[in-house]
């Protein structure tokens, strides 16, 4: 008998594209539906569907969602200024990416 | 226990007033806020920072801070004086926090021992469902590939019967699935913060990050590779090996290959029901001129071809 047998092991569901209702994000990010939807028409998430009866939310969304959520009560921005921060630092981390793949190439060349 | 001076991490003098203190936590806040900053020691800074501002915000406890006068320094050894409970109503919580902020024991010392009164709203309902927690996890792209089990261990804020927050280490052994992307969550239902009362736990979210690979490059579902190749394998064209995470795979170089170009092995990504691709980015790398022969290789390409790289900047040769 191996150790690992011995080990519980915890299976989870994965979260798919668009997969989280409404709901489920309110609960994911510990707040209420009216910040959620101010978060959609500031467009700082974009749900799929139609209405918001049918909106679906993506992982990207609830990452983007608890960082807004945290640079609103931490630093007092408004929501138009988050989804400047997110835009820029999505940007950052691009830049940043497209730099270390460069650096990478130098290194094994 | 270890004096902090509060007034030194805000930077500010103890004769600021409440509207300078707001100001500096503000820029202070925004230079290391771990979501924004790339600070190496962000996270630590941030949170003294809220410890500080937890406290100097506060007139009341400001006024408590400046009674162990001024005379304190930073790092020195400290006590509290032996009349400050009776001077000062702070044990037992009353405190709220927007979150599990665990402070320092300096802080827990003058302010509160136990931690902080959980305040949200979950406490009038007797029977509320446990809120979902979140966590990340850094798995190895091979894991991905083939799925693994993993450990994972994190610090989680728990609610006990008295309503007190409490950070509590916890230790998970996860199953990562296959094919699980750098940004996807997985969910592990009821292991989020326990419900009150009768009610369900909360779920377990955690976030997949993927550690750099010496090799491999990650977007989205496809892995890059940078191929160093020779000059006469990208111009005649050549077979040659390739690693994947999968094992090394023969690949056929078109003949004239530039530099940069993309090759792509379908189906050789990450693994999902929509398979990533493999793309090998070829390096034409030169040798050296390092020897007679090697040098002679040169001047006769020097001699015979007619080749101007800088046509396209309107110079000769």
């Amino acid at each position: 008998m191996k150790s690992s047998d011995l080990l519980l092991v915890y299976t989870g569901t994965v979260i798919e594209e668009d997969s989280l209702t409404l709901g489920q994000l309110c609960k994911a990010c510990g707040t209420n539906a009216d910040m959620i939807i101010s978060l959609v028409e500031e467009s700082i998430i974009e749900p799929s569907g139609e209405n918001i009866h049918e909106w679906q939310f993506s992982g990207a969304n609830l990452v983007r969602a608890r960082f807004a959520l945290r640079l609103q009560r931490d630093l007092g921005i408004n929501l138009a200024g988050i989804a400047l921060v997110l835009d820029l630092i999505e940007e950052r981390e691009m830049l940043r990416a497209q730099i270390a793949a460069s650096e990478h190439r130098h290194v094994l060349g | 226990m270890k004096f902090k001076d509060y007034y030194q991490i805000m930077g500010v003098p103890r004769s600021a007033s409440q509207e300078e203190i707001k100001r500096a936590y503000r820029k202070l806040a925004r230079k290391y806020h771990p979501d924004v900053s790339k600070e190496k020691n962000a996270e630590a800074k941030f949170k003294e920072l809220g410890e500080a501002y937890e406290v100097l915000k506060d007139p009341e406890k400001r006024a408590a801070y400046d009674k162990l006068g001024a005379n304190w320094k930073a790092g020195q050894d400290f006590n509290p004086p032996p009349d400050w409970e009776q001077a000062f109503e702070f044990k037992g919580g009353g405190f709220t926090s927007d979150e599990a902020g665990i402070y320092s024991d300096f802080f827990e010392q003058l302010f509160g021992h136990t931690g902080f009164r959980n305040t949200g709203r979950e406490h009038f309902n007797a029977h509320a469902r446990g809120q979902d927690t979140h966590a990340k996890i850094t798995i190895d792209l091979e894991e991905s590939i083939t799925g693994a089990t993993k450990t994972i261990i994190f610090n989680i804020p728990e609610t006990d019967a008295k309503g007190y927050l409490q950070l509590k280490q916890r230790s998970l052994n996860i199953k990562i699935p296959k094919g699980i992307k750098p940004g996807q969550h997985i969910r592990l239902s009821g292991q989020g913060s326990p419900g009150m009362g009768s009610a369900q736990a909360g779920d377990l979210l955690l976030e997949v990050a993927f550690n750099p690979h010496r090799l491999y490059r990650v977007i989205d579902t496809d892995i890059y590779l940078d191929l160093p190749v020779t000059p006469w394998e990208a111009a005649l064209g050549a077979k040659i090996k390739v690693p994947t995470p999968e094992g090394p795979v023969d690949l056929s170089i078109p003949a004239n290959s530039r530099q940069g170009s993309k090759l792509r092995i379908k189906g050789r990504g990450l693994p999902s029901k929509k398979p990533g691709d493999f793309y090998v980015v070829l390096q034409i790398t030169l040798p050296p001129a390092d020897s007679e022969a090697a040098r002679s290789v040169y001047r006769q390409m020097q001699a015979q071809l007619d080749f101007n790289p800088r046509l396209s900047l309107g110079l000769s040769l």
